[in-house]
């Protein structure tokens, strides 16, 4: 069950070894360029290339397979609905009473589903190569309040533990003859209560118990905080900063400085 | 209590488990071929170290769980026929967190909760009800909310939801966790007379001391299989096979051991016994 709520896998390459911030920063500069990019060819090139880095982030095939499974509907999704709602252009290829498809529609919505895929897949590489604690840190260092990045971090780390009681709880209830397959919502919602009540109970407890251990171990005592492991940039870390921002920059300028189509 | 006790007649095998095989997703090989029969009106305490199979057995005798492999006949029906709602008519299983489910506003709703999803009828719910809140002591917290009251408290509510059920075969596990002596006195005393009214029960535990003093047959589980099946004392005479699957007998039953050159016997199971085998043996030196 964890594997769908931490998708980090544990391995030495180049992304792993990137400093995070940097990570955090080229995935929102390759969203940014997604849209950037008009051009079906050059979306394809992007895509490639964001393809090309999960495959290098070598996760496991199946978490890979699981990831883009999820992309690939997306994209298939929008490639059949897109020319039913866009309906500008010419050649018309068929029309059925209200219902006209026309051939730049089909291209435009190809292109915004590889658009899609771009912006949904980049985040995998993201989340493959890094732990959550080194996401954690590096949005604090990128200026997120330290609390907050505490709070998201106990929040990842005890969600497996959530699921697993509330599967214990639901264990406990069908024991007493619960029966949460019974059809009908409404019976089905008020039977649900038996097992949120429970959870919802079992997490303050959990809340409060660990705030304890927090202040006990004189969590807040200082304003500032230092840390044991330092995130610090090297020069790859530089290297590839600097080829994430020429990516978008060219296109960019291109596009908005020269007003070509791109 | 038990509407089915005559009926009930040549085979007095309420459990019946042969080959049991179990395996989580994720590949932990929890029971690697568990074989044992439980008679009518037995108490069992299963017993063995943390992931020795204790649970997962449980889990799969009242359904939650499916065997990979093997059978379990209750009542001399297989699990693998019946809802876990029809199962819960004839084994209780009260879990080990009585926190995990708890969540009516008061004691009465919470013990009426299990025998209401079954359908009893009016008359017999009202019934089962009082008499599992009587059994588990709770007329007096009948009002309360389920979650103000003690941990002691809270697990006999767990516990009096199970037995409302009107359960023929009950499994206690850890009941003892976390109470006090007396507490955990006043809770055996309960299960005690649970058993003389006929019912099986099966107490889940690590406490050695529970074993000596309350079961009259010792299950020793280890690496998912039955190792050990005997009398307590039977059991506890069996060092070796005892401290391979982690368990150490009770402190009385050790020193009797130690003593066992100065004439005592190997099958003293709790400190009245001790001592008086030991007045019996000065009397004899006098």
């Amino acid at each position: 069950m964890t594997g769908f709520v931490d998708f980090y896998t544990e391995a030495d390459t180049f992304l792993h070894r990137m400093d995070p911030r940097v990570k955090i920063v080229a995935v929102l500069l390759l969203s940014l360029l997604a849209f950037i990019l008009t051009n079906l060819l050059y979306l394809l090139v992007l895509l490639a290339f964001i393809m090309l880095l999960v495959y290098l982030s070598r996760a496991t095939f199946s978490r890979t397979m699981f990831a883009l499974k999820f992309v690939l509907r997306l994209m298939v999704l929008i490639v059949v609905l897109w020319p039913l709602f866009d309906r500008s252009g010419t050649p018309v290829l068929a029309s059925l009473g209200p219902i006209s498809i026309s051939e730049p529609a089909i291209w435009r919505g190809i292109a915004s589903a590889v658009r899609v895929g771009c912006l949904a897949s980049v985040w995998y590489i993201l989340m493959f190569t890094t732990s959550q604690r080194d996401l954690v840190r590096a949005l604090v260092k990128l200026g997120l309040r330290f609390d907050f990045g505490l709070a998201l971090s106990i929040s990842l780390r005890f969600f497996p533990t959530f699921l697993a009681t509330i599967e214990s709880i639901t264990d406990a209830q069908r024991a007493r003859g619960l029966d949460l397959e019974r059809r009908g919502l409404i019976k089905r919602s008020r039977n649900y209560v038996a097992v949120l009540v429970p959870a919802v109970v079992s997490a303050l407890k959990t809340a409060d118990t660990l705030s304890l251990a927090l202040e006990s171990r004189a969590y807040g005592a200082r304003p500032d905080r230092t840390y044991l492991r330092q995130i610090r940039m090297r020069p790859s870390d530089y290297v590839a900063f600097a080829g994430v921002v020429a990516m978008l920059a060219i296109p960019a300028v291109a596009r908005f400085v020269f007003l070509v189509d791109i | 209590m038990i509407p089915e006790s005559k009926a009930f007649g040549i085979d007095d095998k309420v459990i019946s488990v042969r080959n049991l095989k179990f395996t989580y997703e994720g590949g932990v090989e929890a029971l690697t071929g568990v074989n044992l029969d439980i008679k009518r009106g037995e108490y069992v305490a299963i017993v063995g170290g943390n992931g020795s199979g204790k649970t997962t057995l449980a889990k799969n005798v009242i359904g939650l769980l499916r065997p990979a492999s093997g059978t379990i006949l209750v009542k001399g029906t297989s699990t693998s026929e019946q809802k876990i709602a029809a199962l819960a008519r004839i084994v209780g299983y009260a879990f080990q967190n009585p926190d995990h489910q708890l969540f009516c506003s008061s004691v009465t709703e919470e013990v009426r909760f299990g025998p209401l999803n079954l359908g009893f009828p009016e008359l017999e719910l009202n019934a089962q009800v009082e008499h599992a809140m009587v059994a588990m002591d709770l007329l007096e917290v009948k009002d309360k909310p389920p979650i103000s009251l003690t941990l002691s408290q809270r697990r006999r509510v767990s516990i009096a939801s199970v037995i409302a059920m009107n359960p023929q075969i009950l499994i206690f596990d850890e009941p003892t966790t976390g109470l006090d002596m007396k507490e955990s006195e006043e809770l055996m005393a309960g299960i005690g007379k649970l058993n003389s009214e006929g019912r099986t029960i099966i107490l889940i535990t690590h406490d050695m001391k529970l074993v000596a003093r309350y079961a009259r047959r010792v299950i020793v589980m280890s690496e998912g299989r039955v190792v050990l099946d005997s009398d307590p004392a039977g059991v506890f005479s069996d060092l070796d096979a005892l401290l391979r699957s982690k368990l150490v007998p009770p402190p009385v039953v050790r020193l009797a051991y130690r003593l066992s050159t100065q004439g005592v016997p190997r099958d003293v199971l709790s400190p009245e016994e001790l001592v008086l085998r030991l007045m019996m043996i000065r009397g004899e030196g006098k």
